[in-house]
């Protein structure tokens, strides 16, 4: 097959790039450049002074504390999201393999909670978690003590609120990429002699290797900026990265510190991420590997 | 007979489908004519208003009337957070709105921050005439430079919010059980700004009202250390917190006083009370909580911007402003008490008002309010 290369002077070239290119200028680049423009600036009785100097840098980065929050929410950001691919291979495995005849069913009732809205999702999780809740009332109904789970207002509160709500994602990106293994290459592997465990971990688990990734990196993404899970089921005590950063914009009404440690939270995501591809590509590219 | 059945079916399925296109059709055009309708009412009105408030000043109830009366129009932003709305406002907000109903604090701060437009006291006479003595004209909290930056609407105390089937209110007379150990996990904070910094900053002996040196604040900082060790959650929204103390999960919640008390009083629980702590080496313990109405200086300044200040402290609408279905509260205006009905000033502790009132502070605005905010951010990332 022929590739052909074009040049970015092409006009019809640029012309079909140019659309994306306005929106993601627009509505991503131009925010992140104020966004960064905004962390030299200082605030004085509430309204932003436009005198450009390095004060917020300097207290972000000589307060510890800015950092724990950061740390635990990288932390917690990748326990959600081992938690999340160790729940959602197995179910979307199930979904692409063997469960073919509620296969439709299933998927409208995983999409019907995905579309569900995120507060009523983790509110919901109180009646649920607390004391007098259901967990606990089903728990004492078969011989546990009285608030045998304590788990509300705890951080691992948070966890279950966390993969519940992004549980989703990589359960569809590992489907679709099951469901793209052609068959045939199982059989192969069958047909060769591999044991079924063999065959999932030579054939299957490196061919659904990009929904695994892309399911990871979106449930990392969307952890980072986890808010509603830690102030309504982590109970506020064990705040993440969003709450420091609404405490500074509206609590501290101090946008130069907010903006800033939206782009510590910004550049640790970016980071993480290019580090898991770089790790990503050197698996691949290491020897005896499939290129 | 299956062909016949096929084509009963499909006439059913007809005549259904075109009925309830028809009873979508009568649904949307409805809606068209009443979104049409309010439009045409709003675009047609001689006047509007910007009116940026808490929830229950938006209240159908409340603006109708005033809206029709003067041939107004009024938009709400509603906001859910004070320092939030100022920053807003702030941020050049302040040329688009008429009117603000916000805690106080935030109100006398339009003050200094060049976008208040004053109000002359002579011309709200009538109105501080039926406040009580306490709220009168010249109103200290809300001036600025000797200028009134607004009226007081509602009001309340912060002390310690109690369950009376699990504590006695006589437990409650300092803040000490939130240190006391009996007590780990059973506190709850409120995650309202500096709500509950203040009371826990009173009972290290801080007033946290007036210029605090290092010492002081170092006080603070140990306060505020022991009270997240027995603190169960920080809770922002009030019915998880109203929710865990009438279970019983929360024997108190700190920073939140009438605020979350009454609503609940008025639905029956009257065992649930907020009560201001004894003063404590003469430094008074509970906290006066105050939201205000003031204008904004857009340019406009129109008249009927000081007229509706002066109908949302009147005291019907005050009587309406005190009880809402989210909140109950106290108003200023003493006219209104006759308004109420015994269980009303019952849910309201009105019998207790002026204890508390004697045994507070009053919230004002805090000299180091944001070195108090970043201790809170460090020994809550530190716990």
């Amino acid at each position: 097959m022929k590739i052909e290369v074009k040049s970015w002077k092409d006009p019809v070239l640029l012309a079909a790039v140019a659309p994306l290119a306005v929106v993601m200028i627009a509505f991503f680049l131009v925010p992140l450049v104020m966004t960064a423009v905004l962390t030299f600036q200082t605030t004085q009785y509430y309204r932003l002074a436009w005198s450009w100097d390095l004060k917020i840098w300097t207290e972000v980065f000589s307060k510890p504390h800015y950092w724990t929050i950061m740390l635990r929410t990288v932390v917690m950001a990748l326990v959600c999201v081992a938690i999340c691919i160790a729940i959602a291979f197995p179910a979307a495995y199930a979904l692409a393999t063997r469960l073919k005849t509620f296969k439709t069913q299933i998927q409208i009732l995983i999409i019907f909670a995905f579309l569900t809205d995120a507060v009523l999702k983790t509110f919901g999780w109180i009646l649920i978690l607390d004391k007098n809740g259901v967990a606990n009332w089903l728990l004492m109904h078969v011989g546990f003590p009285p608030d045998a789970l304590n788990l509300l207002f705890t951080p691992a509160g948070t966890m279950i609120g966390m993969v519940y709500n992004l549980v989703a994602y990589p359960m569809f990106t590992i489907y679709l990429s099951l469901v793209r293994i052609d068959r045939d290459l199982v059989l192969a592997a069958y047909d060769a002699g591999a044991s079924r465990l063999r065959t999932f971990f030579e054939v299957t688990l490196p061919l659904s290797r990009p929904g695994l990734y892309s399911g990871a990196v979106l449930v990392f993404v969307l952890s980072l900026g986890a808010f509603l899970e830690p102030k309504v089921l982590g109970g506020g005590t064990a705040p993440l990265a969003s709450e420091l950063i609404r405490q500074s914009f509206e609590t501290r009404v101090n946008w130069p510190l907010g903006a800033a440690l939206t782009m510590v939270l910004i550049v640790t995501g970016a980071l993480m991420l290019g580090l898991s591809s770089a790790f990503a590509l050197r698996r691949r590219s290491a020897p005896g590997r499939p290129a | 007979m299956k062909k016949g059945t096929a084509e009963t079916m499909t006439g059913t399925a007809s005549r259904r489908s075109v009925l309830k296109g028809m009873g979508g059709l009568g649904l949307g055009i409805a809606a068209a004519s009443s979104g049409f309708l309010a439009w045409r009412r709003s675009a047609s009105a001689a006047e509007s208003l910007n009116y940026m408030c808490w929830e229950g000043y938006n209240a159908p109830s409340i603006l109708d009337p005033f809206q029709k009366n003067n041939d107004v129009s009024i938009a709400i932003d509603l906001i859910t957070d004070s320092a939030g709305g100022f920053a807003k406002l702030a941020a050049g907000a302040s040329r688009d709105f008429d009117l603000v109903s916000s805690d106080s604090p935030w109100i006398q701060r339009m003050g200094p921050a060049g976008f208040c437009r004053f109000i002359d006291d002579k011309d709200f006479a009538a109105q501080y005439e039926d406040f009580y003595p306490q709220f009168r004209a010249p109103f200290v909290p809300l001036q600025f430079e000797g200028k009134a930056t607004g009226l007081p609407t509602r009001w309340g105390w912060v002390g310690p919010t109690v369950n009376t089937k699990f504590d006695k209110l006589e437990t409650w007379s300092s803040y000490a059980p939130v240190f006391d150990p009996a007590y780990r996990d059973k506190i709850c904070l409120l995650d309202w700004g500096d709500w509950p910094i203040m009371p826990l900053a009173l009972y290290a002996g801080v007033n946290p009202y007036e210029e605090l040196d290092q010492a002081a604040l170092d006080e603070v900082r140990k306060v505020l250390r022991a009270a997240f060790k027995n603190t169960r959650a920080i809770v922002a929204d009030l019915a998880v917190a109203q929710k865990g103390l009438l279970d019983g999960s929360f024997r108190a919640l700190i920073g939140g006083g009438t605020y979350c008390t009454s609503s609940l009083r008025i639905k029956g629980h009257d065992y649930i009370q907020s009560i201001v702590p004894e003063p404590k080496d003469g430094l008074k313990q509970g906290i006066i909580w105050m939201e205000a109405t003031g204008l904004i200086d857009n340019g406009k300044n129109t008249q009927v911007a000081a007229d509706f200040l002066k109908y949302i402290v009147s005291p019907d609408v005050a009587k309406q402003l005190a009880i809402t279905d989210a909140t109950c509260n106290l108003v200023p205006n003493s006219k209104a008490e006759a308004l109420f009905s015994e269980e009303e000033k019952k849910a309201l502790q009105m019998d207790y008002m002026w204890t508390a009132w004697d045994n507070s502070q009053f919230h004002t605005v805090a000299p180091n309010i944001d070195d108090m905010l970043a201790i809170w951010q460090e020994e809550l990332a530190a716990r």
